[in-house]
């Protein structure tokens, strides 16, 4: 058999792609059948042409903002892990949820509750946004004035950053009126079932653009998985990329977070399971399948968790099964040395 | 024309103890030059700053007269081509990727129907096409060894520096490589400056001899100078025996003495 496919995998590739379409798509299906169809099963109702729209209308955004960002948590993760030349590391792990907590927390205790800053969730979504840009900001610059075993330091910052920030957001919250503690748990309780959809309209053109922007570039991050040296020798400006990246990776995760809460180990769990399926090291491949992978994942979970009645969250079947995979692949890799 | 002016290069934090101590040098063009010394007498060093890679703490590099530092990255990777002394991959990739990658400077990626040609070329200079589907990580040293050295081919630049290109070559490969180099600067023109250890396949192939000390270049000039007792001797603290050989020098470096 003659092999004049330049490209090994190709075919795999497509059937792969073709798979994940189809699954996704069954997973809408499932998502929007578990809130119409089933729900009314269970009720003992009959199922309405009215009500059914009426469902499908409200499931559109949440589907639409579930798809997105979880795109956007894929995207990111690829990204981070090509600029720390790791495959274990995920941008969750610096500690976005616990920023997110302790600015909501300082903006109500600061300002109370009727302020314009807590209440509105345009100007609360970009000063959380930013808050968790300029926090990573501040920790990258660290590293990468440190450059070397920057993974450890990385985690060790993650911790002690939660840490810090958790601990105060919790002083706080002791402290407040019982009235404030329930309006801030109602704002910092952002997740799946509960997505911040007031914001959608901002940060939905703010990820598209986004991922636009982190695509169009595929081939140099295909360049710079050869290292940094390696990078610089072809040509690419290495500082000011992994400045550049890491500000899009911070903006990407602090979006993400504010539209529906932490994912921690989605993004990690998408993009090697695409690595896995994929068998390539090119970005675009590789950026389409962990973006797949990844909304399957939540939206396919989300079905089944309405199936289910809601008995568990998304958000921890989606850490169990990552943080396995996790474990799974530390040991694996260990094994080699 | 590449010129060196006063460069001087520390990696310690307050500088004090130097890597390299106000070199001056301008690179032969279209020659081989071989550049010789004893580990750690800052020989990579010194390439990684001509080639802009590392930063230099003093003094500058010219690229045809223009300060390297203010040329764009991409303009620079058109212009030379550097093989480091080590590479380490994490990524599992094939020969033909790797290769195809040396022509991003100029196509960013982007492979039209010349750089396929270069590839092609790098690849048969290296006598790679049969395995160019092979991932780097299955291949033995001198295979993947000659893999980097088809990239820095491909990437096809008026200047080339290859650090320590005849790492993990066994004999036939090695004097493969050295003919290679000779073939592209006698044929294409090219610049060459390469690390050698093996002092003999400098005295064979090399125009020109580099010889560095404790960050500072203590002899250069023609390889007929440079292949000489009083000079080796000094460089490399060795007792060296220097006989001709059809018109050629071959130094004897071993110890027979029992
Ligand atoms: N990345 C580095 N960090 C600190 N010191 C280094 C580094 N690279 C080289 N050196 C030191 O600089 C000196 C010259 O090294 P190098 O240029 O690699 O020499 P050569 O290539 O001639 O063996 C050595 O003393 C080495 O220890
Ligand atoms: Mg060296």
């Amino acid at each position: 058999m003659e092999v004049t496919n330049k490209k090994p995998g190709f075919r795999n590739q497509m059937t792969a792609f073709s798979v994940m379409a189809a699954l996704l798509i069954l997973g809408v299906v499932l998502y929007i059948f578990a809130r119409t169809y089933v729900k009314a099963w269970r009720l003992g109702v009959e199922m309405s042409r009215q009500a059914f729209d009426q469902i499908l209308g409200r499931s559109v955004p949440a589907l639409v903002g579930m798809a997105i960002a979880a795109v956007v948590i894929a995207v990111v993760s690829l990204l981070f892990q090509t600029m720390t030349e790791s495959k274990v590391l995920t941008p969750s792990m610096i500690g976005f949820d616990a920023v997110f907590i302790g600015v909501q927390t300082m903006l109500l205790f600061f300002f109370g509750s009727t302020s314009v800053l807590f209440q509105n969730s345009y100007v609360n979504f970009l000063i959380s946004a930013g808050a968790m840009v300029v926090i990573s900001l501040l920790m990258y610059s660290a590293i990468l004035r440190k450059s070397k075993n920057n993974m450890i330091f990385l985690l060790m910052f993650g911790l002690v950053l939660s840490g810090i920030v958790g601990n105060g957001a919790r002083y706080l919250q002791t402290i407040m009126t019982n009235y404030e503690f329930f309006q801030l748990q109602a704002a910092i309780h952002v997740t799946v079932n509960n997505m911040n959809t007031s914001i959608i309209f901002l940060v939905l053109p703010i990820m598209v653009l986004l991922i636009v922007v982190i695509l169009a570039r595929h081939r140099t991050y295909n360049v710079l998985i050869l290292g940094g040296a390696q990078a610089k020798g072809l040509g690419v400006a290495y500082e000011k990329e992994l400045h550049r990246n890491l500000i899009l990776v911070a903006i990407g995760m602090s979006v993400a977070t504010a539209l529906i809460g932490s994912l921690t180990f989605l993004g990690l769990l998408a993009v090697n399971l695409a690595r896995m399926l994929l068998k390539t090291h090119r970005h675009l491949p590789l950026f389409i399948g962990s973006a797949v992978i990844a909304a399957l994942a939540l939206i396919m979970g989300q079905g089944v968790v309405e199936l289910l009645e809601g008995a568990i969250p998304v958000t921890v079947i989606i850490n169990l099964i990552g943080c396995s995979y996790l474990f799974y692949f530390i040991l694996k890799e260990n094994k080699k040395f | 024309m590449i010129e060196i002016k006063n460069i001087s290069q520390s990696y310690s934090r307050r500088g004090r103890k130097k890597t390299l101590k106000n070199i001056n040098f301008v690179v032969p063009e279209k020659a081989i030059t071989a550049m010789v010394g004893a580990n750690g007498a800052g020989k990579s060093t010194l390439l990684g700053v001509m080639a802009n890679i590392v930063p230099a703490q003093a003094g500058e590099v010219l690229l045809a007269g223009e300060d390297i530092t203010k040329i764009k990255p991409s303009d620079v990777a058109k212009k030379i081509a550097f093989l480091r002394q080590t590479q380490q991959l994490s990524v599992k990739i094939t020969i033909n990727d790797l290769v195809e990658y040396g022509r991003f400077p100029h196509c960013g990626g982007r492979l039209q129907e010349i750089d396929k040609q270069k590839v092609e070329e790098a690849l048969g200079y290296m006598n790679l096409l049969d395995l160019r589907d092979c991932y780097l990580n299955e291949l033995s040293g001198g295979q993947r060894q000659r893999a980097f050295i088809a990239m820095v081919l491909a990437q096809d630049t008026p200047y080339i520096f290859l650090d320590e290109p005849l790492n993990n070559l066994d004999i036939k490969y090695s004097v493969e490589m050295m003919k290679t180099i000779r073939m592209m600067v006698d044929e294409l023109g090219k610049t060459v400056i390469v690390v050698l250890h093996d002092i003999n396949f400098a005295a064979a192939y090399a125009n020109y001899v580099v010889a560095m000390k404790d960050g500072e270049i203590v002899q250069e000039g023609k390889q007929e100078e440079i292949i000489s007792k009083g000079v080796l001797d000094t460089v490399f603290d060795h007792d060296f025996n220097i006989v001709r050989h059809d018109g050629r020098s071959v130094c004897l470096y071993f110890d027979y003495k029992l």
